[in-house]
């Protein structure tokens, strides 16, 4: 089929407007964080105006978000390195293992995905009230690798099943052992997939709500809960939450750009092909 | 060899913590008042004998199944759309998959700002057309609207990745046979493109609905549930309960019974979508 320009304008435009009406929410948010309140509260809403940083230091430097911030980079670090060097293993094995075994395996991973959080939630806060584990880092971070891991181990089972298996045969003849031969042979060559499970891992760890929200305290409170805290109190606080939103935001749209082509996969549990 | 790792971690933070609730739900377990006491099946019984509960359940599916129709719909609308374009594609394609990747609290609150009574945008541009702008987030039908809406915002994008993506994997030669015959752009849709990509569709449905019957952070930031009970959702109430109330031993058992829901549900869409499937071939 040739594209005629009488079907492809009207198609671009209107994708285009699809576009616009999905990141207004977006655009005016960061407009509002460098607004003054003046600005922000008039009615009709403006769009011309002096911007000011102001509200940005105040709520990153004054108001001690960079504290959260640190919270929530432990924690997600933390997070990311257990949960994707164990998960890479399970990975590891289950595609080699290409039997009815390791369908029912995955089968039972797929379902732990879709247990409501909140039931892992609630065990998780009497046990860690028990330990006295509330408000610490380890609690979090267990609690995340939980629902972590079942991810972690599709989207790098989707890369250990783009190698041919020959080339795992072909090792194993030379005398390597199954140790090896996973570390030799089966890591370097799913590296570029390790980084990306890893960073989508990132990215589902910093973006969590409801565990943070129930396991954490004062000392430990990571992004997303500080600013619900924050944004939903009151709105004359508007200007302050919409700079911590705008800059709980910025290194996900870093991480968007540098994913771009793998957002497919990593999104869809690798089950479509990017 | 190779799973003891995970498997060892999974039973640890996962299985167990799991065997744990359905435990804590065989117990009146009050934190607050400090009571403990195995009270059997009494929890599911009370559950089931209340009618905050029906209302919640009642909520979450008509949510669930407003959203994901809505998202299912127009994701793969615009996702045939892109298919067909022939250049921008790919900017276009990032810059409307920005609001799936933002934290969710982050998209309540970009959302709430665009909502909210009297400085909200969209107010304030009613008020500007001379409109008397409704209560978005305060009167209880546009509530519920507005949580829909919040949802079909953040995943909507979602779907048009995947089903995009699942697009350009249909065969061309068929694309092509059908273009001979004359089929227009709908036709070809529906009689080439969505059966070409039905297993995919199962699978985004699937997930979509596991996810959004777990629906949280969104309701939390923008209704917290109200007003009244309006948004509350089965999750919402489990969180009020075991949060507020401090009711584990029932909260325990309404995530119990939530998984059940979820998992009848799930199994329920795909045997369903499966036997249409067998008449169709």
């Amino acid at each position: 089929m040739r594209p005629s320009p009488r079907t492809q304008i009207p198609l671009f435009l209107a994708l285009c407007a699809f576009t616009a009406v999905t990141l207004t929410p977006v655009v005016w948010a960061i407009m509002t964080s460098f607004k003054r309140p003046v600005d922000a509260f008039a009615v009709p809403p403006t769009i011309i105006f002096t911007p000011t940083f102001e509200f940005h230091y105040q709520v990153w430097v004054e108001k001690a978000f960079w504290r959260f911030l640190i919270n929530s980079a432990v924690v997600s670090i933390c997070t990311v390195l257990i949960s994707v060097s164990i998960g890479t293993m399970a990975a590891y094995g289950l595609a080699r293992l290409r039997s009815t075994a390791s369908r029912g395996v995955l089968f039972a991973i797929l379902s732990m995905r879709m247990f409501p959080h909140i039931l892992l939630a609630i065990p998780f806060f009497v046990l860690a009230k028990w330990l006295g584990l509330i408000n610490t880092y380890p609690a979090l971070i267990l609690a995340l690798i939980a629902i972590n891991q079942p991810f972690t181990i599709w989207l790098m089972r989707s890369f250990f099943l783009d190698v041919p298996g020959e080339l795992y045969e072909a090792a194993e003849i030379d005398g390597c052992g199954a140790w090896q031969v996973f570390a030799r042979i089966g890591l370097p060559v799913v590296r570029p997939g390790l980084w990306v499970t890893a960073l989508f891992s990132l990215l589902l760890a910093y973006n969590e709500f409801l565990l943070s929200l129930v396991l954490t305290g004062p000392d430990t409170k990571t992004l997303p809960v500080a600013l619900a805290e924050y944004g939903a109190e009151d709105i004359n606080y508007w200007t302050l939450s919409a700079a911590a939103a705008v800059g709980i935001m910025l290194p996900i749209v870093a991480f968007m750009m540098l994913m771009q082509r793998h957002l497919a996969r990593g999104l869809a549990f690798g089950a479509v092909k990017g | 060899m190779f799973l003891i790792p995970s498997a060892t971690v999974l039973g640890a933070v996962l299985i167990f913590p799991l065997g744990y609730a359905v435990y804590l739900s065989l117990f009146n377990y009050d934190l607050g008042a400090g009571i403990y006491q195995f009270i059997g099946l009494d929890n599911y019984a009370a559950l089931l004998g209340e009618s905050r509960f029906w209302g919640s359940l009642q909520r979450t599916v008509m949510i669930v199944v407003s959203a994901v129709t809505l998202e299912f719909t127009l994701g793969l609308l615009v996702a045939y759309g892109l298919y067909r374009l022939t250049f921008g594609v790919r900017t276009l394609n990032l810059l409307m998959f920005m609001p799936n990747v933002i934290t969710p609290v982050v998209a309540a609150l970009f959302l709430r700002w665009i909502f909210i009574g009297r400085w909200g945008l969209l107010s304030g541009i009613l008020i500007g057309l001379g409109i008397f702008p409704p209560d978005f987030l305060g009167e209880p039908s546009w509530a519920r609207f507005t949580v829909i809406l919040a949802d079909a915002w953040q995943f909507t994008p979602f779907m048009i990745l995947v089903l995009y993506a699942g697009l350009n994997t249909v065969d061309q030669s068929q694309i092509e046979a059908a273009h001979v015959d004359g089929a227009g752009p709908w036709t070809l849709l529906f009689r080439i493109m969505i059966p070409g990509i039905r297993p995919l569709i199962l699978f985004v449905l699937a997930i979509r609905i596991m996810d959004s019957f777990r629906f949280f952070d969104q309701i939390y930031v923008l209704t917290a549930g109200g007003p009244g009970s309006a948004t509350e959702t089965i999750t919402m109430y489990t969180y009020a309960l075991a949060f507020r109330l401090l009711q584990i031993g029932k909260a325990s058992a309404l995530g119990v019974m939530t998984l059940l829901l979820v998992a009848g549900a799930i199994t329920g869409v795909i045997a369903t979508l499966y036997r249409r499937e067998r008449g169709a071939f």
